[in-house]
């Protein structure tokens, strides 16, 4: 059986990528906890997670993917019931509710639901592959992943929710959407974008959202000019710490925003400051390029894969990565606001690190089976 | 399978160009703000990132002591001690915290405080540190919020045994720590407080420029009144200057730049002999509790000064004042109630009076009289002047007055009513030494405003002023304390344009005896008195002889009374690398001289410093009336030596004429002195607003100060001494007595002195 398994269409490019990757951010994780005892044994951790998740990915890669598709509705019920569990027994951390405590470890269910909804989708995709592209068709899409955002949304967690709309979007997209669909949702989202920014600066309370995330946006929109020490603190304080890397930065553990702690949660969300003012210019672009190198691999994958299910996978775990990258990026040069997204494969998390590792073994797994035309 | 191959759904290809061409523009879009942040703008981040963490620590410079002539000290530093408690450095286990609040709670008093909640906290925070109110948990809590590494003060200035205490347990108790602050200290108190002065905070106002030369406001202090004020330039010192790295929570990690040190103030040592200005102190009170307390048996005595000169250098030997406050009690913060209780008491005791009362002389007032009469030969040695018990003069306000019963009023002798005896004799007839001797006012009566055709041209009021300007009155002697007072030295000029009157025959006779319009400050009076002890000579009143540094070396320093600033004397190198010698401003460098300023004198080393002698340097105007208006003809002139000398032997005959002389009975039966003694005493009337409550100002009703001026050894003076005591009554009886006990202390502590091998 094992001999059955193609390996030699493993992508190992891809697999690189995301070992440096992950072995950059652990690297600069070790600098960003430097000095906090509290946060020392993250590096750990987060290397124990690394090597986990290689093995994960080459678990996965051997494993069909077509085999998940197969048990979706099962693995659709566990993710919805953890999510339901959640909201009534999980930890309260920063306002919302996202981990479940095992033994030592935190997991984050929501990480794993963008998983399983790419597998769910996917199978949807590939099921209705020849079916018209009509609203009928669009609404089946809806229907399946707007189950899990919902259960996201009442937790609350707005970030995870807007991945998992651009995720159903994007495998819309690829599917083939009409354009006229397109543009019609397009303009719903657009009222309901709009009508939710001008709730959140009027200061209007909107059920299912927490306070702190309409202050994020208010806060995005109009600065306070004199809120030095205010909700602006973190991102001025990124802001400064990119700023003063330059061209080459200060130097692996001498980037005195890092260092000296003036940069809030620098292992997670503001990483990519750290890695900006330890190591320039040079670094920040460095760390673009390798996401964008995994983005590619896993687009090239989606191109070449054999099946709807493969390609929708690819494209689905291309978009996740992409999505999360920039959105994170974005927050650390102040263009999107607060949003709390890790780096992709760079920020501390293990839960978050595992299932994109999760979603490269299945690009993988779709790779080695594409059946090229090799005689 | 090979079904799926070519039958499926393929993806059209311009959706995925699509893709790649937004995936591009968001990465695009990403790298330009990275190029605009990191390179563009970079620089104007990066020092945003190094003021993140750059600190600059101000080190408090220790402030310079101020010692008397004897190395006594007055003012020093002395260790407070403050609990303090540095957040950060507490337990992590809130059982140990609160086991921590607790030791501290039994130890200091303090309460340990239970759950700290938002109320709390808002009422901690109506409270400045070292306020007793807040609990130690509300304390903390605020100080951790705030900057976790800076130490919350939990009790202040406890006694040293239970800093002690505490320093011990220190070990056991992690985060507490024993602070030590300094404190100014004066060992000599009330005694020395109109001299010595005392600190406050640096007053808004003046904050800018005390900041611009690395004062902290909240933590340093100034001068806020005598020696401590006037010569704050030099005893604050520099401060230190730290540039350190710290991190977000405040703690310091490194020095960014060579740390500064901060240069000691240096010390002042005072001309007062702290032993003589004890004596003084005491003849004051006793006499003053004598006359209260004893004699009168309510308080009529409500003020008074006692000043001692040694007349040939200008050195105060003594100054005190009474009544005076106590700078200790401003030492740590001026509290509200006793400033209040202080600046409203109506004797004004914060004020040093003997610099700043401006009173009527009264018969010390007489040697100008005497001298300028003499100078200007209004009498000559040997003429005998008629003095009745009262002389009717009249009242005129322009030189064609005529005459009347209307327009006549007595001007009485002081020995005209004693007791209720009406002497009309008076003193007969007296010479001129005699005039001075008995302090006849009918005398000087004469001589200040004559007397029909036995002296038919008195000295006049512009030829007093003259000799009065010439002795010290009229303006400010420059001395280095702050709060000095110019008196007055009445003209017709000065009435008119402040009473709207014209002068009167009659304001000269009262001012030829030191009363009506004429004001002096007991510093004056002294120095009119030194003028004539001295042969003529003023010299410089001093308070500051020298100004040593840190190590004791003595500093050569100016003073300019104008402005009061100081003036070091360095070597400068100038511009082509040569030394020169420039006199330079400690504030503010750039003020730097070639020559010391005009009106400056040294004050350290301890030079004597003449303002002028009178027999040398041409002071008085010549002035040529004509019908009674009077106008200065431009020439100058000299005191002659000979007046002098005639004025010193009337002061000295006030002591040995038996039994007139008006300190002959002190000076030969109270307190007998194998000593030359000469002087004068005083008995001025006044009226001021506290007289006017009183309903005494009515003629024959005035109450009097008393005054005594005397010096020592007649020959060869080197010491004089003025009393004043306000309300006082007869200077002979009440004042004079103090100034006995003053010379006879000082005697004393010479020969102590010389037994013991020094030398005053």
């Amino acid at each position: 059986m094992l001999r059955a398994i193609p390996w030699r269409y493993f992508d190992f490019w891809l697999l690189g990528a995301v070992v440096l990757a992950t072995a950059f951010g652990t690297t600069m994780i070790r600098s960003a906890v430097a000095g906090n005892e509290v946060l020392l044994p993250l590096i750990n951790r987060q290397i124990y997670f690394a090597f986990a998740g290689l093995v994960l990915i080459f678990v996965v890669a051997a494993i069909d993917y077509r085999f998940w598709l197969a048990i979706y509705r099962p693995m659709f019920l566990v993710i919805v019931a953890f999510l339901v569990t959640l909201t009534g027994f999980g930890q309260t951390a920063f306002g919302a509710q996202r981990w479940f405590q095992v033994g030592v470890l935190f997991l984050q269910p929501t990480e794993f639901a963008k998983i399983v909804s790419i597998l769910v989708l996917a199978r949807y995709f590939d099921a209705a592959q020849h079916r018209p592209r009509d609203l009928q068709w669009v609404g089946g899409a809806i229907a399946w992943a707007s189950v899990i955002i919902i259960l996201i949304l009442l937790q609350p967690n707005l970030s995870n929710v807007v991945v998992l709309t651009v995720i159903l979007m994007s495998m819309l997209w690829f599917n083939g959407m009409q354009m006229k669909h397109i543009m019609l949702f397009g303009i719903l989202a657009l009222i309901l974008v709009a009508s939710f920014v001008a709730l959140s600066v009027a200061g209007i309370r909107i059920p299912f959202l927490q306070a702190y995330q309409q202050e994020r946006i208010v806060n995005f929109l109009l600065p306070d000019p004199d809120a030095t020490f205010g909700a602006t603190y973190n991102v001025q304080q990124a802001l400064i710490a990119i700023g003063s890397g330059g061209l080459f930065g200060a130097g692996y553990g001498y980037g005195t925003q890092t260092q000296l702690r003036f940069l809030k949660v620098r292992h997670t969300d503001f990483i990519f400051s750290a890695i900006s003012e330890e190591f320039g210019l040079v670094g920040a672009l460095f760390v673009i390029l390798v996401i964008v190198l995994i983005i590619w691999r896993c687009l090239r994958t989606a191109q070449l894969a054999r099946d709807v299910a493969g390609m929708s996978i690819a494209y689905g775990v291309a978009t996740l990565i992409f999505f999360q990258g920039m959105v994170n990026i974005g927050v650390n040069l102040n263009i999107v606001p607060v949003s709390g997204l890790p780096l992709p494969f760079i920020s501390y998390g293990g839960s978050g690190l595992t299932s994109l590792m999760l979603g490269i073994g299945l690009v993988e797994s779709v790779a080695m089976r594409y059946k090229p035309l090799d005689f | 399978m090979n079904s799926n191959l070519t039958n499926r759904y393929q993806v059209a290809p311009w959706r995925v160009v699509v893709v790649y061409g937004v995936m591009f523009a968001i990465i695009g879009l990403i790298v330009s703000r990275l190029i605009s942040l990191q390179v563009i703008t970079g620089d104007t981040w990066k020092d945003q990132a190094i003021d993140n963490y750059t600190l600059t620590i101000s080190d408090p410079a220790p402030r310079g002591i101020i010692l008397d002539r004897n190395g006594y000290i007055l003012a020093r530093n002395v260790a407070s001690y403050n609990v303090v408690i540095t957040p950060a450095d507490l337990p992590d286990d809130d059982a140990d915290v609160q086991r921590v609040y607790r030791e501290l709670a039994d130890l200091t008093g303090v309460p340990a405080g239970g759950p700290v909640t938002e109320e709390t906290l808002n009422f901690a925070k109506l409270f400045s540190p070292c306020v007793p109110g807040p609990t130690i948990a509300d304390m903390v809590a605020l100080g951790a919020s705030l900057a976790p590494y800076t130490p919350v003060k939990i009790a202040c200035n406890v006694n040293e045994k239970l800093a002690r205490i505490i320093g011990e347990k220190t070990v056991d108790l992690p985060g507490v720590a024993i602070e030590i602050e300094p404190v100014r200290d004066y060992p000599t108190g009330s005694l020395t407080a109109n001299v010595v002065g005392f600190l406050g905070p640096i007053p808004a106002a003046l904050q800018e420029v005390y900041e611009a030369r690395g004062f902290v406001t909240n933590r340093d202090k100034v001068g806020y009144a005598g020696v401590e004020a006037s010569l704050d330039d030099i005893l604050t010192g520099k401060n230190g200057l730290r540039v350190v790295q710290r991190d977000v929570a405040g703690a310091i990690l490194r020095n960014l730049e060579p740390p500064i040190p901060s240069t000691p103030g240096k010390n002042v040592v005072l001309t007062l002999d702290s032993r003589l200005q004890k004596a003084a102190e005491a003849a004051l009170l006793d006499e003053i509790d004598y006359w209260n307390n004893r004699y009168f048996g309510y308080i009529r005595i409500s003020s008074g000064v006692v000043i001692a000169m040694n007349p040939k250098t200008g050195e105060i030997l003594a100054m005190v004042t009474y009544p005076t406050y106590e700078n200790n009690r401003m030492a740590r913060f001026i509290p509200g109630y006793y400033y209040e209780q202080l600046s409203q008491d109506p004797r004004r005791p914060l004020v040093n009076n003997a610099i700043s009362a401006e009173l009527a002389p009264g018969s010390v007032y007489k040697l100008t009289t005497a001298t300028g009469a003499f100078n200007e030969g209004v009498i000559k040695l040997g003429q005998i002047v008629k003095t009745p018990g009262k002389l009717t003069l009249c009242e005129r306000f322009s030189p064609n007055d005529p005459c009347t019963e209307a327009n006549s009023r007595p001007f009485v002798d002081w020995i005209y009513e004693r007791n209720g005896v009406i002497n009309e004799a008076g003193f007969g007839a007296l010479d001129f030494y005699r005039c001075i001797a008995y302090s006849s006012n009918v005398c000087f009566y004469k001589l200040g405003g004559g007397f029909e055709d036995e002296i038919p041209e008195g000295l006049g009021i512009f030829r007093l002023g003259e000799y009065a300007r010439a002795l010290g009155y009229g303006a400010r002697s420059g001395i280095q304390l702050p709060g000095e007072e110019d008196g007055l030295v009445p003209s017709p000029q000065w009435k008119r344009i402040n009473t709207g009157e014209n002068w009167s025959t009659g304001d000269t006779y009262i001012a030829s005896v030191g009363q009506g319009y004429v004001l002096g400050t007991p510093l004056q009076v002294l120095m009119s008195g030194a003028v004539i002890a001295n042969r003529g000579k003023l010299m410089q009143p001093t308070i500051v002889r020298e100004v040593q540094d840190d190590e004791g070396r003595v500093i050569p320093l100016w003073f300019d009374p104008e402005t009061f600033s100081l003036y070091e004397e360095q070597q400068v190198e100038d511009r082509n690398g040569q030394f020169r010698t420039m006199w330079v401003n400690p504030v503010n460098p750039s003020d730097a001289r070639l020559s010391p300023p005009e009106g400056s004198y040294q004050i350290s080393p301890f030079t004597p410093t003449m303002k002028w002698d009178i027999t040398r340097d041409p002071l008085i105007n010549e002035w040529s009336c004509e019908a009674g208006y009077c106008d200065q003809t431009g020439q100058v002139k000299t005191v002659a030596p000979e007046t002098v000398e005639a004025v010193r032997t009337g002061t000295r005959m006030a002591v040995t004429e038996n039994p007139s002389g008006t300190l002959y009975r002190v000076f030969n039966v109270d307190y007998p002195l194998p000593i030359a003694i000469a002087g004068k005493t005083g008995t001025a009337e006044y009226c001021d607003d506290v007289a006017r409550q009183a309903n005494r100002c009515q003629f024959g009703a005035w109450p009097t100060h008393a005054w005594t001026l005397a010096y020592a050894p007649y020959d060869d003076p080197e010491i004089i001494v003025v009393a004043f005591a306000y309300n006082g009554g007869e200077g002979g009886t009440v004042a004079a007595p103090i100034v006995a006990r003053v010379l006879q202390a000082y005697f004393e502590l010479k020969s102590i002195d010389i037994a013991q091998g020094g030398g005053g």
